[in-house]
């Protein structure tokens, strides 16, 4: 191709499409219930300026979802989590890749997004429990993985992970258990939830700097102490992502709640790409609305220049 | 476009290798691909993939692969306030030093040069240690310096009026005494004369005591009323303690996990002594040791089948340390209402140890979780605790009184003049070994009946072996046996001897059966409703006593024949001499003792319960759950203040002040030669029931604050309990009122509350230094509030002949017991009761149906300030508030009612109030 036709194509394409900003900012939203939405309908400001949407990823565009296993406890609730994921898989349309992941230990990779659909249920059907809760080793860099995806691809990523986590079980200390028992005077147990909160609120000043959304189905709801702050820190730290958290109190909502969370990510779950202002300062408040309602909105910590195009 | 297509298809099916998850969208997929061919190198970038380890770089820098936290509390009196208690008697804030310490780390093992655990081996380590120095201050009544020269002219009662002391050498019995009349100041039985002036003349006062005395302090305190409160006490506790827990826990594969724990304690228990010499009656500092070590090996069959072995070694080690070196210990004098001298128990040191193995076995199948597991318990208990080796001399008013006569004598007088009316010495020869198995499989079923209806089974079989001692040195008396002396049944037996197995009581299997329901009504999934019953055995406990080793370890007892007319000791002779040598196998050698009586069954307390809740999860995050709740108990086990085989029938009163007879008193209880039995805490006579309803609602974090509020509605009654103990043994039913402890009423409200402050919050929203103060502010907080205590009314005297242990009042008919606008100068209205005349007993309740003590408060608060110094780390500081209001609790009323000749003027008055705030201070560093 000569110099001249070369700049013709690109007169050509320059014409065609707005160019791509230098720096794009993903900004996941939810809208359930509601018609879907057009890139013109959705506004989006930053620190309260209006942005330029850039894409606009609806639900029926691709979708790449991290599907993150964490059973440490009931075989029953495992059972129905693995029944009710395989009925969900078989019906995902085409343009969802699944990536399976085992979270005990730390996040690993237990089946390849591009491995045949048979290889992916065959291992959902096979995924023993481990003895050990790894969510709070695993959630951040689920998160770090779908970021980075995201960055690479125009896709929508999500990640759901299931748990049926005990705060009691994980291998770290947060039950802070009594060390001395002759120690009568102790107060420092009064409020025993300390160590989970402060772990959780760790997690999520690290994870303000990320983007994709998370998404948590909590298998077995508890309502002692400590797991009453590590459930209730859990949702907090998700929904902080833009994402939501379901918590089952019995077998029969674990069908229920997996199935919201599927419809969640399948069928409101929106990405905004959007152009991101020069100055942006270490935080940043994200506002999304359509039609002058308010969808979503999400205070973020800081830009890290992590995975932006 | 249509050759972009197909490039997208072929490069997802390269990617893919032989067959991807689904063919490539027609509009997209080369996004997918790239999404894909993303995937696979971040999860090798971030070691994800299987044989990697997992990298994490928080800002740019590699996160640290060891995390853990460094912490310290902090606790001085200047952050308290003054105990409303101490305030009321004008005292200050005692001296409170406190620091607790520590730090914790856990992360991959890491051995450098040899092993780096990565994902598989992981470690968490924990120490922890305290210091403390605090002062303690106790207000309690000793002897006036006249009355320990045997001046007692100015002593008076609980009224006001004069207590007249008696010469017992004068004692003598009246000619014109009329049995058939109560006795009377105007129709004695004995006669005897006031000292005079009131006075014990010093020739009289016993040597022994006298030398005793200086050891005893002088008062120091005028808090009263009528001398009483006179000895104030502040002296400091110092204590301390040092501790670990380790634990590494291991995978190999995904099949396998090995868990590994090392607990390890170290404590000193101070304690602040009330005289500062050999005599101290103050509890002796302790030092406690212990240590637990357990393992497990968690193996994963199949995502079906899963099992579980553990093994749980614990031991927990108990000492006393001597008041002064290894000499001797101080003999114990008793002489209430007075401070006492010397302690009991002073020498001790016991260890318990358990060895727990388990396996337990988890299979899914179909719609049932069905589980299966074994477990073997080992108890060891070894225990050296002699009560009182150097003796013990318990002084009562009988021998200074005029006898039949309330209101006269004094105990301290008695000590004055020597004459103990019980003495005891403890000869223990050797430690005991106490040994017992326990044995139990249980099978579970929890079965998915159809979507929204799961039913759940359990049966738990335990074989109980009886309590063993290592070398057989164990006794108890059997009530089936002929006593050789009085051919009475009750006569000592022996482990190992005369056929008599190893153990007293039979080896026990029980079944234990519980069941549950869960369900989801009309399918709705918001909605649950849960159903429970359950039926469970306690096994009998081995107690950290010697008991049930009277042959072998006895306690000679001397009682006095009548405690009104003759000692069963003068303490300037000592204790009197004992023919007995130990061991003493005989089986009347425990005859006039209080025996040790193991219940020869092995019945074990068992426990009923059942619940239904109905669980609602409403809009905005509530969860609103309403509980109903029945639980019942019998052969719950007492101790020998509520069961008493040997005690007297109450129709035995009939014979009048023959009772105050020591013979007499023995010759009407069921086994005379026995002055009682001592079953220690393992007698099976015990019931309660306890019926509640609750109701809960929870609110998870919303704009980050998250509630709990609970309240519950109960009523709970037994047979048994405190706090004054049970009047009639052999009629039960007559005990079953409220229990001592229930609160009809408790509400309950926590919270937990992340301040709205800093940048992208609505307060304070600045993103600047000043950030760095206004965000990261929590509060944690926990009110309770609860109604008051059934009250539990006793008389003054107690007249009884020693027939009744715990007598209690009589209620006067037509006389209302509650007042109008209860306050602390009157709470209830005492004249709706009175005193049972002598030798009869009172027709009131255990504890009153409807009277009740003042509700109570407490609310405590935990403000915590985060700040965080990197991502990774972070500073906490935290100042958890006890009773932060610094709210006073009322006492209960004094609920002792006196006769009409000397009322006790503060019955129905509540005095004092307790409580004050505790403030701690910690500071965290986590990273």
């Amino acid at each position: 191709m000569s110099t001249h036709t070369r700049r013709q194509w690109l007169a050509m394409a320059a014409a065609a499409a707005p160019p791509e900003p230098r720096t794009v900012l993903r900004v996941p939203f939810r809208s359930p219930g509601a018609p879907p939405l057009t890139q013109e309908q959705v506004a989006v400001s930053l620190n309260g300026k209006p942005a330029r949407v850039v894409r606009l990823l609806a639900p029926d565009t691709d979708l790449f979802l991290l599907l993150t296993l964490d059973l440490s406890g009931d075989l029953s609730l495992a059972d129905a989590a693995r029944q009710t994921i395989l009925k969900r898989l078989a019906e995902l349309p085409a343009n969802v890749r699944v990536a399976l992941m085992r979270a005990q230990d730390s996040l690993r990779v237990a089946v390849d997004p591009a491995a045949p659909r048979e290889t992916l249920t065959a291992a959902i059907e096979a995924f023993t429990i481990a003895p050990r809760p790894g969510l709070l080793n695993s959630i951040e860099s689920a998160q770090e993985l779908a970021d980075s995806i995201a960055a690479r691809a125009h896709v929508r990523v999500a990640v759901l992970m299931v748990s049926d986590s005990n705060v009691v079980n994980y291998r770290e200390d947060y039950s802070n258990p009594v060390v001395n028992s002759s120690d009568s005077g102790d107060m420092s147990r009064r409020f025993p939830e300390g160590l989970i909160k402060e772990k959780i609120r760790q997690i999520k000043a690290r994870m303000q700097t990320g983007e994709s959304p998370l998404y948590l189905v909590h298998l077995q709801y508890l309502s002692d102490v400590l797991n009453t702050a590590y459930q209730t820190g859990l949702q907090d730290l998700v929904r902080s992502t833009g994402g939501e958290a379901e918590f089952c109190r019995s077998i029969a909502e674990v069908p229920t709640s997996l199935n919201r969370a599927f419809d969640w990510i399948m069928q409101s779950q929106y990405l905004a790409e959007v152009e991101s202002p020069a100055n942006r300062g270490r935080t940043i408040d994200q506002l999304v609305s359509a039609g002058g309602r308010e969808i979503h909105s999400r205070p973020r910590r800081q830009f890290t220049g992590k995975g932006q195009r | 476009m249509s050759a972009l297509r197909i490039i997208a298809a072929t490069l997802i099916l390269s990617a893919g290798g032989a067959f991807a998850q689904q063919a490539a969208p027609s509009s997209a997929g080369n996004e997918l691909q790239k999404a894909v061919e993303e995937f696979q190198i971040q999860t090798k970038r971030l070691g994800m993939v299987e044989g990697s380890v997992p990298v994490r770089r928080v800002e740019g820098r590699k996160q640290s692969r060891w995390h853990g936290r460094l912490f310290e509390n902090l606790r001085n009196d200047f952050l308290d306030a003054v105990p409303h208690e101490v305030a009321q008697r004008g005292g200050e804030k005692n001296i409170l030093r406190r620091n607790q310490f520590g730090f914790n780390v856990s992360g991959p093992v890491l051995l450098p040069r040899l092993y780096d655990g990565g994902i598989t081996t992981f470690f968490t380590f924990t120490y922890e240690g305290m210091r403390e120095k605090i002062g303690r201050s106790s207000l309690r009544t000793i002897p006036t310096l006249p009355e320990r020269t045997g001046d007692w002219s100015s002593t008076v009662d609980s009224a006001g009026e004069r207590l007249p002391l008696f010469d017992p050498s004068s004692t003598a019995p009246n000619p014109n005494y009329d049995p058939g009349r109560e006795v009377s100041t105007g129709n004695l039985e004995y006669s005897r004369m006031p000292f005079a002036g009131n006075i014990i003349p010093a020739s009289r006062l016993d040597r022994h005591a006298t030398e005793v005395l200086t050891l005893y302090p002088g008062p120091n305190s005028d808090a009263g009323p009528f001398f009483r409160n006179n000895y104030f006490v502040f002296s400091p506790e110092v204590n301390s303690a040092n501790g670990i827990i380790t634990r590494i826990d291991h995978s190999a594969g995904e099949r396998h996990r090995l868990g590994f724990g090392l607990n390890f304690s170290n404590g000193q228990d101070g304690a602040s002594p009330l005289f500062l010499n050999d005599a101290n009656p103050g509890p002796p500092v302790r030092s406690r040791r212990s240590r637990r070590v357990f393992g497990e090996h968690i193996f994963t069959l199949s995502p079906q089948r899963i099992n579980t072995f553990a093994v749980d070694i614990s031991s927990s080690q108990l000492e006393n340390e001597p008041e002064t070196g290894d000499g001797p210990v101080f003999p114990a004098y008793q002489f209430s209402p007075y401070l006492g001298m010397g302690r009991s128990t002073s020498l001790l040191k016991s260890a318990r140890n358990q060895f727990v193995v388990s396996n337990s076995h988890s299979v899914r199948w179909n719609q049932h979780r069905l589980r299966t597991s074994a477990r073997f318990i080992r108890e060891q208990v070894n225990i050296y605790s002699p009560s009182y080796p150097e003796g013990m001399f318990r002084f009562g008013s009988g021998l200074t009184s005029l006898p039949g006569i309330n209101n006269t004598g004094h105990a301290f007088a008695s000590f004055l003049l020597g004459l103990a009316e019980y003495a005891e010495s403890s000869v223990v020869i050797s430690p005991s070994y106490f040994r017992r198995s326990r044995y139990a499989v249980s099978g579970a079923d929890q079965w998915e009946i159809r979507k929204g209806l799961v039913f759940s089974v359990n049966v738990t079989v335990e074989l109980s072996e009886p309590r063993k001692e290592r070398y057989n040195r164990q006794s108890t008396v059997s009530l089936a046996a002929l006593n050789p002396v009085n051919n009475r049944p009750g006569a000592l037996i022996a482990a190992g001897v005369n056929g008599q197995g190893r153990a007293f009581q039979p080896y026990v299997a029980t079944m234990e059966p519980s069941a549950g329901l869960t369900w989801n009504p009309f399918g709705a999934t918001k909605t649950v409703v849960r159903l429970g019953y359950g039926r469970s055995y306690s096994p009998i406990p081995i107690y950290s006593v010697q008991w049930g080793t009277q042959a072998f370890n006895g306690t000679p007892t001397w009682v006095s024949a009548n405690p009104q007319l003759a000692p069963a000791a003068v303490l300037n002779d000592g204790l009197p001499a004992t023919d007995r040598t130990f061991p003493d196998l005989r089986p009347e050698s425990a005859n006039n003792t209080v025996a040790d009586l193991v219940e020869p069954n092995g019945i074990q307390p068992t426990y009923q319960s059942f619940s239904l809740s109905f669980e609602r999860e409403l809009p905005g995050a509530f969860l609103f759950t309403l509980g109903l709740g029945h639980a019942g108990g019998h052969n719950l086990l007492l101790g020998s203040g509520s069961s008493n085989p040997n005690a007297i029938p109450l129709s035995a009163l009939q014979y009048g002040v023959q009772l105050n007879d020591e013979n007499f008193n023995r010759s009407v209880r069921p086994y005379p030669q026995y002055q009682r039995f001592d079953v220690y805490a393992s007698w099976p006579e015990g019931k309660y029931r306890r019926d509640a309803c609750s109701l809960r609602v929870e609110k998870r974090a919303s704009s980050g604050l998250a509630l709990a509020a609970s309240y519950e509605l109960s009523k709970q009654m037994d047979n048994y309990s405190g706090p004054y103990g049970v009047q009639d043994y052999y009629n039960r039913a007559n005990e079953w009122s409220l229990t001592s402890g229930n609160n009809p009423h408790r509400f309950t409200v926590s919270y937990s509350y992340e301040l709205p402050m800093g940048p992208n919050r609505w307060l304070f929203p600045v993103t600047d230094w000043r950030r760095y103060l206004v965000e990261g502010w929590s509060l944690s907080g926990v009110t309770t509030l609860v109604s008051g205590d059934p009250l539990a009314l006793r008389p003054q005297f107690n007249n009884t002949g020693r027939v009744v242990d715990s007598l209690r009042v009589n209620v006067v008919p037509g006389a209302d017991p509650h007042v109008s606008d209860p306050s602390p100068d009157l709470w209830f209205n005492p004249d709706a009761f009175a005193q049972p005349d002598d030798f009869t007993v009172g027709d009131a309740g255990r504890t009153h149906p409807s009277l009740r003590g003042p509700g109570a408060q407490n609310h405590d608060l935990s403000v915590n300030k985060r700040i965080s110094l990197s991502l990774e780390k972070s500073m906490e500081f935290s100042m958890v508030g006890l009773n932060f209001l610094n709210h006073a609790n009322w006492n209960d009323p004094d609920t002792m009612i006196g006769p009409a000749s000397a009322p006790n003027v503060n019955a129905g008055r509540i005095i004092g109030s307790r409580g004050g705030r505790v403030i701690q201070l910690g500071l965290r560093f986590s990273f």
